[in-house]
């Protein structure tokens, strides 16, 4: 008799029948509180063997605070160290100055290629309609890429910040982090991703409400919900076990898991 | 299922709740057959609960609730809502102690939401009582402040204190309390640290952490992934699990 991915979760046995993605990590120390073996790559490669995850898509914890191109650094060193198993984000800090944003992007267009952009206005002390994210925006715009932000903020709250960002540019897939956080955040998300098509629900999040996922697949279906934990900034095995409990069918986890994410973020 | 996992996990929740409270969701269960039917979806052998009268209405009124609605059930174990003892209001500390021990329970505290000190000039009374007969008190960390917690622990020794709602920005507070008082516990359900739950094993012994759930207002399987995944010896599971919990209300075996 074949496991159910709950049983995984039950039993602690690393996931070996879905394709797992990590759609929201982070990699590093953090200056508000300890983070195990200082959140290195090498340390969350070896919890993703433990649990089953074949892909981290992160941007390290220093990117979003104090030094972005230092970050994106990390995050390349990362990548290069566990190609296939860590995909970098790239970090844009808004009040570095235009030339520097439109130098970081090319550095990456011409390496590696970019797979999606982090926005932190949060960290970064701004909003994400700062005018130093117009070059990220365009260059995801022209590139049909995803951006994850920790929110969409701005005058008017995220429905607003969304509407305008999505007339301006008409090929951004928009994923709203941390969608999970509590009622009224899960409704809040649930009403932008049912305005806009091209708004996905990232799951990230110390705490899931008993019934929230349900209800998030109820009222978006499951092909627009992307499983995430903040590791190492959160652990990732309670992220893991939510969703392998969850009252959902296992192909349904498994979309959330990862193969939305595969789609997504072109993996 | 053909992976057995960790042997023996004999799962005992801490922190559950019972009962009708100010803003229910659709999803959510009120009743002693939705806590039992969630507990049965993941193998929850049985727990401590607490029933929401206590929480939001009143203390006396809800303990006396929770015992005629759990008469029966041998899986549900009282967590009896504790009020500073010169109001009156619930039970001398000593009979209120005695009696809580007697059915194997627990006592939890609002302080905050109830409008009440930690303090001894407050409450010491009380925790002297529950101090003498071993009785664990649970308090979420969103209803005292840490240094009320480094009081009660240095003043009432003997008093297992669990700290719910422990969670990944708190450890530079817990240390030095998990290091300098062995009554100190913490609830691993929200305590998403990274590598946090080998750290502290590593450090304090897996007998300071403490499983639940916290249905019906969180999930249950995160917190038990924490568990079942972690890089530990299957004797340390067993003791978050449940082992402990048990332990410290006084099951024998």
């Amino acid at each position: 008799m074949s496991m159910s991915l709950q049983d995984y979760a039950l039993t602690g046995t690393p996931v070996d029948d879905a394709y797992i993605v990590d759609a929201h990590a982070h990699m590093g120390p953090y200056f508000n509180f300890m983070v195990g073996d200082d959140g290195s790559a090498a340390a969350m490669v070896r919890m993703m063997d433990r649990l089953g995850i074949d892909v981290s898509i992160l941007s390290p914890h220093i990117a979003l605070t104090c030094d972005w191109l230092e970050g994106n650094r990390h995050a390349a060193q990362a990548a290069e160290e566990f190609p296939g198993r860590i995909v970098p984000f790239v970090v844009v800090n808004p009040h570095a100055s235009r030339a520097a944003i439109d130098a970081e992007i090319a550095h990456w267009h011409d390496t590696t290629g970019i797979v999606a952009f982090k926005l932190h206005a949060s960290l970064h002390k701004t909003d994400t309609m700062h005018e130093g994210y117009t070059a990220a925006y365009e260059y995801a715009d022209a590139h049909a890429l995803p951006i994850l932000s920790h929110s969409w903020s701005g005058s008017g709250g995220p429905m607003k910040v969304i509407e305008t960002l999505a007339e301006r540019y008409p090929k951004i897939e928009f994923v709203n982090a941390h969608s999970s956080s509590g009622w009224p955040v899960i409704d809040a998300s649930c009403e932008l991703a049912e305005k806009f098509d091209r708004v996905h629900l990232d799951l990230t999040g110390s705490r899931l409400v008993y019934g929230g996922l349900e209800r998030m697949v109820e009222r978006v279906g499951t092909e627009r919900i992307l499983w995430g934990t903040d590791d190492p900034f959160i652990d990732p095995r309670p992220g893991l076990g939510r969703m392998l409990c969850a009252q959902v069918p296992d192909e349904d986890k498994r979309k959330m898991l990862g193969l939305n994410a595969k789609r997504l973020y072109r993996l | 299922m053909s992976a057995e996992g960790p042997k023996g996990l004999r799962w005992f929740d801490c922190n559950a709740r019972i009962g009708p409270w100010s803003n229910p969701q659709p999803e959510q269960f009120t009743d002693i057959d939705g806590l039992l039917a969630a507990w049965d979806r993941v193998g929850i052998e049985a727990g401590l609960v607490h029933h929401t009268w206590a929480w939001e209405w009143s203390p006396p009124q809800g303990n006396a609730k929770l015992l005629d609605e759990i008469a029966g059930h041998e899986r549900l174990r009282p967590c009896f809502v504790a009020l500073p003892p010169t109001t009156r209001e619930i039970d001398p500390p000593r009979e209120f102690a005695a009696t809580v021990r007697s059915m194997g329970g627990a006592v939890r505290i609002f302080p905050n939401m109830h409008n009440w000190r930690v303090s001894e000039w407050c409450a010491g009374a009380l925790f002297d009582a529950l101090s003498e007969q071993g009785v664990p008190l649970l308090v979420d960390v969103g209803e005292i402040d840490w240094e009320g917690i480094a009081g009660v622990l240095a003043r009432h020794p003997g008093m297992p204190l669990i700290v719910l709602g422990f969670y990944y920005r708190c450890d530079r507070f817990a240390y030095p309390l998990l290091e300098r008082y062995p009554d100190f516990y913490l609830e691993s359900n929200t305590y998403g640290v990274f590598e946090g739950i080998e750290m502290v094993c590593a450090r304090f012994g897996a007998e300071r952490l403490i499983f639940s759930s916290a249905l019906p207002e969180l999930e249950a399987g995160g917190p038990m992934a924490l568990v079942t995944y972690a890089d530990i010896a299957d004797e340390d599971k067993r003791k978050i699990a449940g082992g402990t919990m048990r332990r410290l209300l006084g099951e024998v075996g």
